[in-house]
């Protein structure tokens, strides 16, 4: 079970599955770096088949099974830790992370964010944080015109937020872990859905096994 | 990590060159399942970074409405269940 405690305490992306060896050149990442910077966009659309390979989702799905259980049967005391959703979102996402074998920011950056802690005490710590910000830009938007900032740019800065380590990225390396972002969400929410028909029903094997869901 | 962002770090907003961001732009049209079928040339960047940032919220919703049942289920759920799971996702 050595890759279970990597996945779930360690900030540690690769090497936690002997059987995804998956033969389109994901090896070795120190290769493609030296390689070239101009390979990124190669790299992009390898990940992008990645994730709708449906062996790929097999493997999430055991992970995230294991993971899970193991998560779960802890009992943590409960002013500590947060909410058994918030858990269970938690360890989905670090498993997800742990499956893109540290070539995208935003696995390494989900890998290496702490686990949630008790809601409360990180509720105040952002809140006058972010309320700072906001006003200090809109009190220098008075004075000029009012939407100075074009379209593309407040939707980029939008994007950047919502994909986790991505915000100073450039524009075209933003679009570039936002594709392999999606299509990541994409398998969890196949992976787990089918998880959940296959815990709730105990019925059809067609949840995994068969069709995808998009 | 750092050559990357060096190299593709320029000093306009535009990036590198408007063939390669409209070519990225483009491969992220055809994820998003709205915009799919429209015809690229229709569909400003405009939109298609508003599509994709409600994308990603949508499925940050679902992914969270399922742990939510999962919790749920993974709670009720005795061990040989489970563990029945765990076989047949093995098996299939």
């Amino acid at each position: 079970m050595a890759s279970l405690e990597s996945i779930i305490n360690a900030p540690e992306p690769s090497t936690n599955n002997p059987e995804t060896t998956s033969p389109d050149a994901d090896s070795n990442p120190n290769k493609r770096r030296k390689i070239g910077h101009r390979t990124v966009a190669a790299d992009a659309s390898l990940n992008h088949l990645h994730w709708t390979s449906q062996s790929e989702q097999q493997i999430y799905s055991t992970n995230l099974l294991r993971t899970l259980r193991h998560v779960l049967r802890r009992n943590p005391s409960p002013s500590t830790t947060a909410s058994k959703p918030r858990q269970v979102r938690y360890a989905a996402d670090r498993v997800l992370a742990a499956a893109a074998k540290g070539r995208t920011r935003w696995s390494r950056a989900i890998l290496s964010s702490p686990p949630p802690f008790n809601n409360r005490r990180m509720l105040h710590k952002k809140a006058p944080a972010a309320r700072k910000k906001v006003t200090g830009l809109r009190s220098m938007r008075n004075g000029m015109e009012k939407k100075k900032l074009p379209a593309v740019e407040r939707k980029t800065r939008v994007l950047s937020r919502l994909v986790p380590g991505c915000r100073k990225l450039s524009f075209p390396n933003l679009l570039e872990e936002a594709t392999d972002y999606i299509s990541a969400l994409e398998m969890q929410v196949r992976a787990m859905t089918a998880l959940a028909e296959l815990l709730a029903g105990g019925g059809s094997p067609s949840g995994l096994a068969g069709e995808s869901l998009s | 990590m750092s050559s990357r962002r060096s190299s593709s770090g320029a000093p306009t907003s535009a990036g590198m060159t408007d063939a390669q961001i409209t070519d990225l732009v483009s491969k992220l049209q055809q994820l998003i399942p709205q915009l799919r079928s429209t015809h690229s040339d229709k569909v400003s960047a405009a939109k298609v970074l508003q599509e994709t940032c409600s994308y990603i919220k949508t499925l940050h919703r679902e992914v969270d409405d399922l742990s939510d049942r999962l919790s749920q289920l993974l709670a009720n759920t005795d061990s040989n269940t489970a563990q029945a799971a765990i076989i047949r996702s093995l098996l299939m």
